[in-house]
């Protein structure tokens, strides 16, 4: 297009309107014109402007030719089709309420879910060098047990001799008290690397950070806080840095506070970090820097820039090699000692990627469910509008121009379906923080461009794909027999009803495929509930305490066993004497939570080679505590109060700890020993005393991990505690009473997280519970969808065809006859549609194979029910339309064609 | 320009129009003197000796297409009987393409006229 045009055409672009009315003059002027010569001619006036406009001809098709010669017509049609389409919208309030409806739905839930999945797989962290920040895992390859910790000799040597990373940081989640306010309070700490904010690339919200000056060999004196804590219990104090406070009984000093958004990039024991505290951990309050005492949980590690994962494992790899050469003492050759380099995020985000992955899966098939609905009722419209189609074909329009405009309808349709469904999902979003179940970056949720163009794309994609098909199909309308059929009021040709019948079997197999999936997660979910976690969780009230731990040993009052058993004693006491109380017991790890330490286990009398670097999860507790459980005791005894140290160390397994340690032996008298505290080398051999059936510690969802009970008494140093009670009270009435006995006793110990054992249950279940019970509502619209399509179209289908129905009526069919046709028609289309959808569902089902438990991909229960409740919903979809099918009045059918 | 072949067609009482030709009448038609819509009609008509009858509406189609390309241009006027009508003028552009055309036009008519002047005995 040269200048000139371009001109042209713009001027067009821009004043259209003045244009077009221009247009319009000038052929006036030119008809009036000629009207006036033909009256001079001798013409009356009215016949001289006939005859001047058959002289001019289609006016109509002129200007539009007109338009065509300037290049804008293409612009002109969009805009009177997008005039035309909203009309027709507008008219149709109830079609265009459905389809918007149906629409949003599919639209909104894929939006909701998609930022959800941007937010958490997607997006980098939001950290400077997202891709050079790894989570180093230490595992002992040759015994199965991952990312078992570090001890600081090694972070040491991951820092100065791997030839991997920048930078190190070690990082142990942990609780820790503070004191001085209302309540001691119990607050989610992370002890880090004096380098961990440089390293992540994080400088302080107000304040500083940690730094160089921040080295010591135990704590360092300075603090940092989250936004939140410091909004919660400091009022967001502009004069919060030098505060002192009391964390653990030890004075520290707040130096910073950290923007809103920054949240620990890893995993945490119940809430966001809210303090974070840096330590050399080579000095007090620390354990002997010993290689053997991998006592640190984690550690993050920037990576060398420019070096590629693959070099950096290999590299790994080799240092690891390198170690156990050289320290064989402390890496037993059959331990296969070895270090991961595992990107951050993936590490971060691992576990709820398929389960993401499968809600997104789900609502794909909602707006593949929601279009094919939509696709329907146009098709049903179509055939209404069969006569204006022809019409408009026998005039001379193009069919690209036709589908040009069904399209631009049906894009109408989905634009604005695509805005009522972003609305939808900016609502649920809300929902977002509620959320029971633990999404790592949930905060960061929000519906950003990159969403919004996601939800624009499915949107457009959805009124593609919907709009295509009837506008393809109506637009090849044969005229003649259009027209013909359009008059007689039928209007469905044989054709369309059959495109409709694939469309309902097509949606019938997605709808299976979906209720498949929900119907595998949800017996997953069902049958947890129902699992045997081995004690009965009803009528127990459980709250946590923490013991601080001060820096300096001397001044820990309960690392001295005298003490810390009286205390244990005293409180178990007090709590018993709380009226409402039945039982009460404490124990270091309440079932189903998963955070048991793990410990380095010998076996007595097992040859040499198969011991070395067997691991297992030590719980102790009280006498009553099996009692307070109602767990059944299988061989031998409980612990009784005697179990002190100084007597003889007694341990307790359960039964398949048994089976796995003394597979073919009675375990009664054997003897383990088990690292808890000091160097492996220095052992403490304990007697099996009694074996107690399998109690789901780890979560209901987990077996397979070794678990020994220690008495309390016996376990020197212990932080983390739990009351676990019999008691009909509610936790809500127990927990100040539970409080005000503990705090009787020491008044600076924070009481907290007091709940119900059932609600612990729910909580370990709630990411479960969350994707199954979302998939299983997605089913249920699926399943809606579906029925309305079917219902849909055997209604048309019985109003379209009642004159036939009427006359075979009349000649002597039975209503029931025609009721059956009817059902049939239903029932045969859904039929169909399973017999696609379960082997799609056969394919599909293995995929989210990580997501169930105790139940197979191929569950026959659900293969079977499934098909037979969709075919159930079809029956009934069908049997309104079926009912009014026979009831049609011969008399009154006939007289109306 | 196809729209021509269909809308532009021209339907002559004694001569059919070529394609292409109707563009060059109009060019020939404003060359004269600005004219309005009906005017160019008018004189086509005049100077054809009313031989050729136009479809009147397709002569608009044909006039934005000249002015889309530059070769004629229009502005606002009052017609003879005091009426506001739109009135075509060449302009330089136009009047080089109207001169090429008719070049091209006459090289062709007497290429064709000596074809078809051809007897058996020249071949």
């Amino acid at each position: 297009m040269n200048l000139t045009r371009f001109r042209s055409w713009l001027k067009w672009m821009v004043k259209g309107q003045q244009l077009e009315s221009e247009m319009e003059t000038e052929v006036r002027f030119h008809i009036e014109s000629r009207a006036t010569d033909l009256v001079r001619k001798g013409l009356s006036q009215q016949d001289a402007i006939r005859q001047a406009r058959i002289e001019f001809g289609g006016i109509e098709s002129y200007k539009d030719a007109m338009r065509a010669s300037v290049g804008v017509r293409w612009w002109g049609e969009l805009g009177s089709d997008l005039h035309h389409g909203w009309r027709l919208l507008c008219k149709n309030p109830a079609f265009t309420a459905v389809a918007v409806l149906t629409l949003a739905l599919g639209v909104g839930a894929n939006t909701a879910i998609f930022s959800i999945v941007n937010a958490v797989l997607l997006r980098s962290l939001p950290f400077p060098h997202p891709d050079r920040l790894v989570k180093i895992v230490a595992s002992n390859r040759g015994v199965g047990a991952r990312d078992i910790g570090f001890s600081v000799p090694e972070l040491d040597d991951l820092r100065s001799r791997a030839g991997v990373f920048d930078q190190v940081t070690a990082t142990i989640s942990g609780d820790v008290s503070l004191t001085g306010g209302e309540h001691p309070q119990r607050l989610e700490m992370l002890v880090v690397s004096p380098n961990y904010f440089s390293m992540l690339g994080t400088s302080a919200h107000i304040g500083r950070v940690f730094g160089p000056g921040d080295e010591e060999q135990g704590f360092a004196d300075a603090v940092v806080i989250s936004d939140s804590l410091w909004a919660s219990e400091f009022g967001r104090d502009p004069g919060i840095l030098g505060r002192r406070v009391q964390l653990d009984n030890d004075p520290n000093t707040i130096v910073g506070v950290l923007p809103p958004g920054f949240r620990h990039p890893g995993s945490t024991i119940a809430t966001d970090v809210e303090i974070w505290a840096t330590a050399g951990l080579k000095g007090n309050p620390f354990p002997e820097y010993d290689r053997s005492l991998r006592w640190v949980p984690g550690a993050i590690g920037l990576l060398k820039p420019g070096i590629s994962r693959e070099q950096a494992q290999s590299r790994l790899n080799a240092f690891a090699a390198q170690l156990r050469a050289e320290f064989a003492n402390d890496y037993p050759a059959k331990s296969d000692w070895s270090i991961e380099a595992e990107p951050l995020q993936d590490s971060l985000v691992g576990n709820v990627r398929p389960m993401l992955l499968v809600l997104m899966g789900a609502v794909v098939l909602i707006i593949l469910l929601a279009s094919v609905n939509v696709a329907n009722l146009l098709l049903a419209r179509a055939s209404g509008r069969q006569r204006e189609m022809a019409v408009r074909l026998a005039l001379g329009a193009s069919r690209a121009r036709m589908i040009r405009q069904l399209l631009t309808e049906s894009l109408i349709l989905s634009l604005v379906s695509g805005m009522v469904g972003v609305l939808t999902a900016l609502a649920a979003l809300h929902f977002v923080q509620f959320l029971p179940a633990r999404i790592p970056r949930l905060a960061e949720v929000q519906v950003d461009w990159t969403v919004l163009g996601f939800a624009l794309l499915v949107s457009l994609l959805a009124g593609l794909g919907f709009g295509l098909v009837p506008a393809l199909q109506s637009s090849k309308a044969e005229i003649a027999v259009a027209i013909r059929e359009g008059a007689r009021g039928s209007g469905t040709s044989g054709k369309t009803n059959r495109l409709r019948g694939l469309l309902i079997a097509s949606e019938s197999a997605l709808a299976v495929v979906l209720m498949v999936g929900a119907g595998l997660l949800l017996r997953t979910f069902w049958g947890l509930l129902q699992e045997n976690p081995g004690f009965n969780p009803s009528r127990i009230v459980a709250a946590s305490l923490w013991l601080p731990v001060p820096d300096n040993p001397e001044m820990d009052r309960y690392a001295k066993p005298e003490i810390l058993n009286t205390f244990v004693r005293e409180a178990v006491r007090r709590v018993r004497a709380i009226p409402g109380v039945d039982l009460a017991s404490m124990t270091t790890d309440l079932p189903v939570t998963h955070l048991s330490r793990r410990v380095p286990i010998n076996i007595e009398d097992r040859p040499d080679e198969s011991r070395k670097g067997l691991f297992s999860e030590a719980t102790g507790v009280t006498p009553e505590y099996f009692k307070v459980l109602q767990a059944s005791l299988v061989r031998g005894r409980l612990f009784a109060e005697d179990d002190q140290p100084g007597k003889q160390l007694v341990v307790m397994v359960d039964e398949s700890t048994a089976r796995t340690f003394w597979p073919d032996r009675d375990p009664i008298g054997r003897r383990l020993s088990i690292g808890i505290g000091r160097a492996v080398t220095n052992l403490l051999w304990c007697s099996v005393v009694g074996v107690i059936k399998d109690i789901k510690n780890d979560g209901l969802d987990q077996s397979g991990t070794p678990h020994v009970y220690l008495p309390i008494y016996q376990i020197p140093r212990i932080r983390v505690l739990s009351v676990a009670v019999r008691t009909s009270l509610s936790a809500t009435s127990l927990e100040p009473q539970i409080r005000r006995e503990i705090q009787t006793i020491d008044p600076n110990l924070p009481v907290f997280n007091v709940r119900t054992m059932n609600e612990v249950i729910d909580g370990s279940l709630a990411s479960r519970r969350f994707s199954a019970e979302l998939v299983g509502v997605f089913a249920v619209v699926a399943l809606l969808l579906a029925s309305v399509g079917i219902y849909g179209l055997l209604a048309y289908m019985v109003s379209q065809r009642s004159h036939e129905i009427g006359v075979r009526i009349a000649l002597g069919a039975m209503p029931s006859t025609i009721g059956k046709i009817i059902v049939s028609r239903g029932v045969g289309l859904t039929g169909i549609g399973v017999l696609i959808g379960l082997p799609l569902s056969g394919i599909m089902a293995p995929m989210i194979s990580t997501l169930l438990y105790g139940v197979r991909p191929l569950d026959p229960g659900v293969f079977l029910t499934v098909p037979l409740i969709l075919l159930v919903v079809a029956l009934l979809a069908s049997y309104i339309p079926a009912r009014r099918a026979a009831r049609v009045n011969p008399i009154v059918a006939l007289r109306e064609s | 320009m196809s729209l021509l072949d269909t809308q532009g067609e021209i339907v002559g009482k004694a001569i059919d129009l070529l394609q292409g030709t109707l563009d060059m009448l109009i060019l020939k038609a404003v060359s004269l003197g600005p004219l309005h819509g009906y005017g160019v009609l008018l004189r086509i008509q005049q100077i054809s000796g009313e031989q050729l009858e136009i479809q009147q509406g397709s002569l608009y189609p044909a006039l934005y297409r000249l002015e889309h390309q530059g070769w004629i241009t229009s502005e606002w006027g009052e017609s003879d009987n005091k009426r506001k009508a739109k009135f075509y003028r060449l302009t330089a552009a136009g009047r080089s393409q109207l001169h090429a055309e008719t070049e091209k036009w006459n090289r062709m008519a007497s290429l064709i006229a000596s074809i078809l002047r051809t007897t058996p005995e020249e071949i």
